[in-house]
């Protein structure tokens, strides 16, 4: 039994086109830690925690590579209802912060949605490996959407938006990747697009000519091609009904949180002082501990979701454009890798593991600088966060045994 | 598991290229932020984070001629509690007692403060303690945890003279005063508001230096920022006056309970020696704000202590001003001023009778008695001779209807009239020659003020040489010219003298026995229905040929003869006690 599941002895191959740009991003974020560290001692400093949390993350890595890709795959059904177990056991969960995201057994708190981002890829991959039917045929969609809205819908519950987007979001790559046509996920995306593009018009008329442009080139028949049409019609005067039937401190929430700028002492302080820190960080940053909207605590969140506004402070554009660079560089080697795998369920999981990373890496960053708006999604292994780093160091982990244990099936 | 080869180039391409677009958005924002706008940020930032600090520079020291201190600076303080360092061991009780204020509205008020942003802020509570208040709260420095004091430059008198008109004072600058262009000054500066402390203010003001101090978002101070520029603050210069302190002191002594001016200075360089102005107030209670009831006092009061009366004071100049006529009488070649003229003690004027001061009359009078004796009709008659324009155009070579220069702000003119003037003043009546009458005894619409009497005596004393008064020491003071032919100046100079020194003159009362020889001019100026004012101008020659020219007045003294006269001569035998 165990022999099926685990190796007992195994040449641990380390594949560093993968293992070397994390470490580089470990050495930022523990770069970044000291420097705002500040007065507060070694011991109690975020700083000091997350060396813990990289050491650990490091025996996490090796356990994991005498785990064969078999139990993963055989598990995944029961991982995935362990965890709507364990998110509805989190929703009883006293709150904390004003969010009950979090299970506490004694002393120890972990957040099981953290988890949950790498069993949805599990187990969504073993659906899609599993899958006999055509691939284009119309229920695929729907079903995987389905297996990943049950535990988006409880994280949200928590709430906790961010890490509810990931699940479906994660969905769309991996259905690429089964070969689902482009034109149908499209189809499948663009009411939503419709309903954020009618807030203006301007753009609501341009994704209107883009949806009239998609729909033409992939050619699909008349028919289909004026209901598709149809439908995001509709879906964008939705918008302004439902807009006009919020309540004015409705509408106002959801104004902060597409423009902070509406608010400046409240909900959009954090993200003004933000971009201020990353703007008067120059091309070069103001110099390690130099950072004067960090230091002086005019941003209050700093080591975790605002890291990279440290970042950009201190070390400036430059790094700023290095740590696009670096997840680039390990993006697109897991791609490539997963490209070449004969490992179908692998295959799978390492698709949805890049997607992972990279939506947290876009809605970050991007949250940062105001162009997406605050979710609360950190940055992979840069941010601090002990459960949200192990998710992280798991994932590579796994992406590393699949790679390299590629050989055997 | 089935064995499956997976391939497919173009997926792999879109998600690259999906990838590399989303990452080329970010790092596009990014570059706007943090190249294109950053100066923007920074400015941001550092308004953020740093405050400047400044550092008052002390003001310009005030000397008098021997280097003795009459300005000086002493700080005085502010009352403050910083917030978040007041704890559980403050004593409220024992604070209240020192500085009475109510401690349960301090109480309040720390508490209130506490808990707000602002906690870190030093919230003042009382201003300008009391030397004693200040010692005693420091004594219990420990009961008082997050007591501090804020310094604020003020001034301190540590001479006995006064000079309160000519020194003037400070004030918090205005919001007018801060809203000119390219202004120096900033909310909560000082600023000389009143005599040497304005004319001298660009001297006498420091610039205040700046440090850039980092602060945190609550305010807390983290020190100075080193990589910052930092002004030192560059103190006032000090100015040194021409007053002579010890003279000054037995001046305002003389004028001391009369109300008046007196003004003593060297015609030949301009220095102003001595400068009063009486009643004087209390530069003291300049320092902070001035309490409502005695600003008002100062104000209603008929004396009118804030008047600069050495400047501002108009008084008829009386018989003083006969020397003008004199001066006319002299420089015409058609009149014989040996020529004696009879005064009966009156003077008929068509239907008016013109009186002398003496009633019973003078007698036969030539110019030299007339001025001896101070005749009045005299020159009513030889006034005859002349007409308004003659008398309005020496006045002015003489120095009257114009400033003086003297270095002290809002100096007036005085006034002499001309046709122009009269006509506008009496419009119904226009101008009549029976008003040169008046005017030639120095009565009626003829206002001078008494610094300009003293530089009549320096234009007599130097003959027509001298110089614009001064009070900065060795400070060039412009030439004036006034051209008279030398036997003027010698017959004028002469008849002063003898005004002072011979039998039944005058200013027999400023006769001094030793050590010079002083000249003068009385005058007595009706003022009914009150006493009369009384004047005394002239100079004193001393025997090593030192020169020093007195102007004083006193409101109501009665007769020039009886009262100005005696303190001239004080003051004269003061002077060359001081140069032994």
């Amino acid at each position: 039994m165990l022999n099926k599941y685990f190796f007992y002895n195994k040449n641990i191959e380390i594949k560093w086109m993968i293992i070397f740009p994390v470490l580089l991003l470990l050495s930022i974020s523990l770069i970044t830690l000291y420097s705002t560290k500040s007065s507060i001692s070694l011991i109690e400093s975020n700083f000091f925690k997350q060396c813990f949390f990289v050491l650990f993350g490091f025996i996490i890595f090796y356990v994991l590579q005498y785990v064969r890709n078999v139990f993963f795959y055989e598990m995944a059904y029961v991982f995935y209802f362990i965890l709507l177990t364990l998110l509805i056991i989190t929703l009883f969960m006293p709150s904390k912060f004003g969010a009950s995201r979090w299970i506490f057994i004694g002393p120890i708190r972990f957040q099981p949605s953290e988890f949950g981002k790498i069993i949805i890829v599990f187990t969504l991959s073993k659906f899609l490996a599993d899958y006999k039917n055509n691939i284009n045929d119309w229920k695929l969609i729907p079903l995987t959407l389905l297996i990943s809205s049950f535990p988006a819908i409880l994280i949200f519950k928590q709430p906790d938006l961010g890490t509810s987007i990931i699940f479906p979001a994660v969905t769309f790559p991996m259905l690429l990747w089964a070969g689902v046509r482009p034109f149908h996920l499209f189809v499948v995306i663009s009411p939503l697009l419709s309903i954020i593009a009618a807030f203006n018009l301007k753009l609501f008329y341009l994704w209107m000519f883009v949806l009239i442009l998609v729909i033409f080139l992939s050619q699909p028949n008349v028919k289909d091609g004026i209901i598709i049409f149809v439908i995001n019609l509709f879906f964008g005067t939705l918008s302004s009904f439902l807009w006009n039937n919020l309540y004015a401190h409705q509408r106002n929430r959801i104004l902060t949180f597409l423009d902070p700028t509406n608010d400046p002492l409240g909900a959009g302080y954090q993200i003004i002082q933000s971009i201020t820190a990353i703007g008067s960080g120059g091309f070069l940053g103001k110099g390690f501990g130099q950072g004067s909207q960090t230091h002086l605590r005019f941003l209050p969140v700093r080591d975790s979701d605002f890291i990279i506004s440290v970042i950009g402070e201190e070390f400036g554009f430059i790094l700023i454009f290095a740590v696009f660079a670096i997840f680039y560089f390990l993006l697109h080697n897991v791609i490539n890798s997963s490209s070449k795998l004969n490992n179908k369920f692998g295959s799978f999981v390492l698709i949805g593991f890049v997607s992972t990373i990279f939506f947290h890496v876009i809605i970050n960053m991007g949250m940062v600088v105001s162009l997406f708006p605050v979710t609360g999604l950190p940055l992979p292994f840069i941010s601090y966060g002990g459960t949200f780093l192990l998710t992280m160091i798991t994932i590579i982990s796994i992406i590393n045994n699949i790679i390299s244990s590629d050989i055997e099936v | 598991m089935q064995n499956f080869n997976y391939k497919r180039k173009s997926t792999v391409l879109i998600m690259n290229f999906f990838i590399v677009i989303f990452f080329f958005i970010l790092l596009v924002k990014y570059f706007q932020i943090q190249i294109l706008n950053h100066q923007k940020y920074v400015n941001k930032s550092r308004r953020n984070s740093i405050r400047q600090v400044i550092q008052k520079a002390p003001r310009g020291i005030i000397y008098d001629r021997n280097g003795i201190a009459i300005v000086d600076n002493r700080p005085i303080f502010d009352l403050q509690l910083i917030p978040e360092d007041v704890n559980e061991s403050f004593d409220y009780h024992l604070f209240s007692s020192i500085t009475k204020i109510d401690s349960n509205s301090i109480k309040e008020n720390v508490l209130n403060k506490k808990s707000n942003i602002n906690k870190f802020k030093a919230i003042t509570v009382k201003r300008h303690l009391s030397y004693i208040e200040m010692s005693r709260l420091n004594e219990n420095l420990l009961s008082f945890p997050g007591m501090l004091f804020s310094e604020l430059p003020a001034r301190v008198y540590p001479n006995n003279c006064k000079l309160s008109h000519t020194l003037g004072y400070l004030r918090e600058v205005n919001e007018q005063q801060i809203s000119i262009e390219n202004s120096v000054y900033k909310y909560g500066d000082i600023i000389g508001t009143a005599g040497l402390e304005k004319q001298y203010e660009d001297v006498l003001r420091g610039l205040d230096g700046v440090e850039f101090h980092m602060v945190d978002k609550f305010g807390r101070d983290h020190g100075i920022i080193d990589d910052e520029i930092k002004y030192n603050k560059k103190s006032g210069s000090s100015i040194q006056l021409t007053i002579d302190s010890d003279f000054q002191v037995f001046c305002e002594n003389l004028m001391y309970g009369k109300n008046g001016a007196l003004i003593s200075m060297n015609p030949i360089n301009g220095d102003i020696l001595s400068i009063v102005s009486s009643p004087q107030f209390d530069l003291n209670s300049f320092i902070g704000p001035i309490p409502f009831s005695t600003w008002n006092q100062w104000n209603k009061d008929k004396s009118k202590p804030l008047n600069n009366r050495v400047i501002n004071g108009y008084y008829s100049p009386g018989s003083i001003f006969k020397l003008v006529t004199a001066a006319m009488i002299l420089e015409n070649p058609l009149i014989n001023h040996n020529e004696k003229i009879n005064c009966s003690g009156m003077y008929k004027y068509y239907d008016v009778d013109m009186n002398c001061w003496n009633l019973d009359g003078h007698g036969d009078v030539n110019l030299n008695e007339a001025i001896k004796y101070s005749c009045n009709v005299y020159f009513y008659k030889l006034i005859q001779e002349f007409n308004l324009d003659d008398l309005f155009t020496m006045s002015e070579k003489m120095g009257f209807n114009k400033k003086t220069n003297i270095d002290l702000p809002n100096e007036s003119s005085g006034i002499i009239p001309d046709k122009k003037y009269m006509n506008q003043k009496y419009t119904s009546r226009g101008w009549a020659f029976g008003n040169l009458l008046n005017f030639v005894i120095g009565q009626g619409e003829v206002i001078t003020t008494p610094i300009q009497v003293v530089q009549f005596m320096n234009i007599i004393a130097t003959k027509g040489e001298t110089k614009e008064p001064k009070l900065l020491l060795n400070s060039k003071s412009k030439n004036i010219k006034v051209n008279l032919s030398d036997n003027t100046w010698k017959f004028i100079q002469q008849s002063l003298e003898d005004v002072v020194n011979e039998k039944g003159g005058t200013g027999l009362n400023t006769k001094i026995n030793e050590g010079g020889i002083v000249s003068g001019k009385t005058g007595t100026v009706e003022n009914p229905p009150n006493e009369p004012h009384s004047w005394f101008a002239g100079y004193l020659k001393t025997d090593n040929n030192d020169l020093l020219s007195l102007a004083i007045i006193v409101e109501n003294g009665g007769k020039g003869s009886a009262t100005a006269t005696p303190m001239a001569r004080k003051v004269f035998e003061k002077y060359i006690s001081i140069k032994q």
